[in-house]
């Protein structure tokens, strides 16, 4: 019997005393690609950051090439033979294609002419259309992805894990991208494949392993899997169905209301680029686009949270009037609530408890009834808000930090909620949120729509924006290309208009 | 703090002063913005005008009515039906409204009048002239209600008198049993439809300003009730079941905006340039090599790619009775299908009237959302 190239025995990984890897073993013989599968939080990325060298088991053991290896960085695992693509880049964006190729190799005296020459050969033969000259920050997203796939296979790796490769991929870039992988596997080398696209991973892979909740739940030849038993194995019952919709009753698109938010040529720097849309009440507007391409900033600047140009910056109306905000308190006491995608770091206290946190929102809005903190108005907010969004911890006085990511979002939408916004903004609103959170946030979005209030959702995540959204708008290279009503709307159009 | 003058916070407006008008014509921004709101919602472009059927030519149609159960335009100083011309009038005619057999018509040089049923002027003297006239409705206890675009231009010269920024347009009744003329509204930024709601309050909309306003009978409580359309507001049609036909007759664009804030250059453009020429809306474009330049020669996988500003554009928008649009047809730039003056539905058939193209379009309406 073949050794296996890569083995994990009985493994867990804890983030302060949670484990986000639960005894699983794994294994990856030589030359296979092998699919690792999971929704998200499932712990894919854990798993392999464990081999990649990014983290250290909690507990049990990864054997490489049949030997217990313990590598303290990536460099080390780099250097023992094993590349990780990750799903945010780790380029150097000051430096140019060609030296982020030859980062980690390079001699002693460098000349920049023949670092060129070979990057651009070395590209060329992966029919990668990048030039070795420009400037990673220059990049799009999708090159920048070509760059990291460039990076792994230019070190001789014997394993490429791939996190999410193709997501920024056009579909002619992942032609290319499978052929480069099989290629690979051709040569030798063993593949892990990370993705959300089933099908992807159900017409590449040799083996599929699914993992649900931090636990190992089935690996299997990809023959042996389709579509639906992945779907199954992967939420433990038909969850995908019910919070995406395809054996739900169709839902009735809510009726345009009136314009609340009307943005016009707004500009800033080279992340928003003359955008100009409408958001309107009673709806759920969605917005998808891919990493880097202006959606998050777009919506910050309606937020007041990022300025935008001073000179020729254009107009953003509320209810038809020119606002400007400096900081955001005074786009939230205008009413305009925006919910961040990065909750630890934008989105609540952590050291403070599920209480002074609501109670926090209810302040920044001058809500608050009287000029003091009052205890006993926040008690009883945290009570009413933490029972209406069933968050559950030991009781309010509870840190948000000791909560679940779902459990924690519920309570950045309860800080949010209490400023009674005449427009909220949510921003990756499911990102880290486990699966039984995800329906009950979905459920509310659909109720302050329906209730009048215009809401902006803001997904990577197809399904979700085609289920929460009664119109979707895409956004590309800083502006919205394109505006889809949810009857015209599917998935491949909707990429479609994301990278073309 | 001088950044936020002139800005709403908080829900309470920041005063503008001198020091903020500086600083807006300086950074481009508050009253000095040259942005456009854009389509989308019920306004996303589509090309159901450019898909329809050729129409019944009417080279200087204008509006139109629904007269005798069948539709009536005017297309210059003639008045035609499906069945041919039916009257010829001494001067061009502005607008058209029915009350009951009568036909109220306004022309360039008489003002409003009225033709009986077989189309005789009947004699009416009006307390004050009534002039300039662009649109014109019958409320319900059959008084007139009109509008005068513009007290200085004719409503042929509206690119002018949008180009000379003028705000002297006004809202009038007018009682053809008395003769009795009462000015509702004045000062208005060119006011060029008009109709009455089911609660008997009168909607107009001012095509400068680019708004409706609804405002009571007696012309009191005036509030603007739909604001930032992307262009040039029209007539207005009330439908039976009280929602609204409104056609754009010209598109915004961020050029157009510019020049507008920028008197020497219009003055300059005004006195030196022909009128065809000017950086101005236009019922059409693209008829002559020699006008600003509109969908300029960009191709890409066979779809034009306009990279001038447009200046014409076809655009007919179904409001609501509470004037939220529910649904728009369009003509795009790359079309001909502009300059609609008038839209009206009778039973399941919109028509209306395309200045740009010389013709009058008959549309059959499915119920929203299905293909036509």
């Amino acid at each position: 019997m073949t050794v296996p190239v890569v083995e994990m025995l009985d493994v867990t990984k804890e983030f302060h005393g949670n484990p986000a890897i639960r005894n699983v073993s794994f294994d990856l013989r030589p030359g296979e690609i092998h699919s690792l599968l999971g929704e998200n939080g499932a712990g894919k990325s854990t798993l392999t950051k464990m081999i990649a060298g990014v983290h250290e088991p909690t507990k049990g053991q990864v054997q490489y090439l049949g030997k217990p290896v313990s590598f303290s960085s990536p460099q080390e695992a780099l250097e023992n033979g094993i590349a990780m693509v990750f799903q945010e880049t780790n380029l150097v964006p000051s430096l140019t294609v060609a030296q982020n190729l030859e980062l980690g190799n390079e001699k002693l005296l460098n000349r920049l002419r023949g670092l060129y020459i070979s990057a651009q050969q070395f590209l060329q033969s992966l029919s990668f259309e990048v030039d070795p000259t420009a400037l990673v920050s220059q990049l799009g997203a999708a090159q920048k992805q070509m760059v990291e796939i460039a990076r792994a296979v230019r070190h001789n790796a014997r394993v490429i894990i791939f996190d999410e490769p193709t997501a920024t991929l056009t579909p002619e870039e992942k032609h290319h991208f499978f052929n480069l992988v099989e290629r690979l596997k051709n040569d030798g080398v063993s593949i892990i494949f990370i993705s959300h696209a089933l099908e992807e991973a159900l017409n590449i892979s040799d083996r599929i392993t699914i993992l649900r909740d931090g636990m190992h739940v089935i690996t299997d030849d990809a023959s042996n899997f389709d579509r639906d038993t992945i779907i199954q194995h992967m939420v433990g019952r038909n969850l995908t169905d019910e919070l995406y919709g395809k054996d739900k009753v169709k839902r009735q698109t809510r009726p345009l209301g009136k314009r609340v938010l009307s943005v016009q040529n707004l500009s800033m720097g080279s992340m928003v680029r003359n955008t100009s849309f409408s958001v309107f009440e009673g709806q759920v507007t969605g917005v998808f686009g891919l990493i880097g391409s202006g959606r998050t900033e777009t919506f910050k600047i309606v937020a007041g949270v990022n300025k935008r140009n001073l000179f020729h910056g254009g107009e953003v109306r509320l209810d038809g009037k020119p606002v400007r905000y400096r900081v955001p308190r005074q786009a939230i006491l205008d009413g305009i609530v925006y919910v961040t995608e990065d909750r630890k770091i934008e989105g609540f206290f952590e050291t403070k408890s599920i209480a002074e946190n609501i109670y926090s929102g209810l302040i920044g809005a001058d809500l608050n009834q009287k000029s003091v903190v009052s205890y006993s108005e926040m008690a009883a907010l945290a009570k009413t808000w933490t029972d209406r969004l069933n968050v559950k911890a030991i009781d309010n006085k509870s840190k948000v930090i000791e909560l679940s990511g779902g459990n924690q979002q519920k309570v950045v939408l309860a800080k949010a909620l209490v400023q009674k916004p005449k427009l909220i903004i949510l921003d990756e609103p499911t990102r880290g949120v486990d699966v039984g959170a995800i329906a009950e946030i979905h459920e509310l979005i659909h109720e302050l729509a329906t209730s009048g209030l215009p809401v902006v959702v803001i997904s990577s995540y197809l399904p979700e924006i085609l289920s929460l959204s009664d119109r979707i708008l895409v956004s590309r290279q800083g502006r919205i290309v394109e505006e889809f009503s949810i009857d015209d709307a599917t998935e491949e159009r909707i990429m479609y208009a994301a990278v073309h | 703090m001088v950044k936020l003058l002139g800005q709403e916070i908080g829900g309470k407006r920041v005063k503008h002063s001198m020091i903020s008008r500086i600083f807006d014509n300086l950074l481009g921004r508050g009253s000095a913005a040259v942005t456009v709101p854009p389509m989308d919602g019920a306004l996303k472009p589509n090309n159901q005008l450019e898909n329809l059927q050729p129409g019944i030519p009417a080279a200087q149609v204008d509006d139109i009515v629904e007269w005798k159960g069948e539709p009536l335009w005017s297309d210059g100083a003639t008045l035609v039906s499906r069945s041919g011309v039916q009257a010829e009038l001494p001067s061009v005619i502005t607008a058209l409204a029915a009350l009951d057999d009568t036909l109220v018509v306004a022309t360039l040089d008489d003002g409003l009048i009225l033709l009986g049923g077989d189309y005789q002027r009947a004699e009416i003297a009006w307390a004050t002239p009534i002039t300039n006239v662009t649109a014109i409705s019958v409320d319900q206890s059959g008084v007139i209600l009109f509008c005068t675009g513009s007290q200085t231009n004719a409503p042929n010269e509206w690119r002018r008198d949008l180009m000379e920024t003028n705000q002297s347009g006004m809202i009038g009744r007018a009682n053809p049993k008395t003769g009795e003329v009462r000015i509702l509204a004045k000062n208005l930024r060119y006011p060029s439809g008009i109709a009455t709601t089911a609660s008997g309050s009168i909607v107009y909309s001012e095509a400068w300003a680019s708004h409706i306003v609804e405002m009571s009978a007696d012309g009191s409580n005036a509030q603007i009730i739909f604001d930032e359309i992307p262009g040039y507001p029209g007539r207005l049609c009330r439908q039976e079941n009280g929602t609204f036909w409104l056609s754009v007759f010209a598109p915004r664009n961020p050029l157009i905006e510019f020049v507008l804030r920028e008197p020497a250059y219009r003055k300059a453009m005004l006195q030196e340039v022909a009128p065809e020429f000017w950086i101005a809306p236009h019922f059409y474009s693209g008829r002559y090599f020699n006008e600003p330049m509109q969908g300029g020669a960009l191709k890409q996988m066979g779809i034009l790619k306009p990279w001038a500003p447009t200046r014409s554009y076809g655009l007919v928008i179904e409001l609501s009775s509470t004037f939220i649009p529910l649904r728009s047809f369009h003509s795009r730039t790359g079309g001909s299908r502009h300059g609609i003056t008038s839209a009206l539905q009778s039973g399941n058939t919109l028509w209306m009237a395309c200045r740009g193209n010389g013709e009058i379009l008959e549309m059959q309406l499915v119920e929203k959302g299905k293909a036509l």
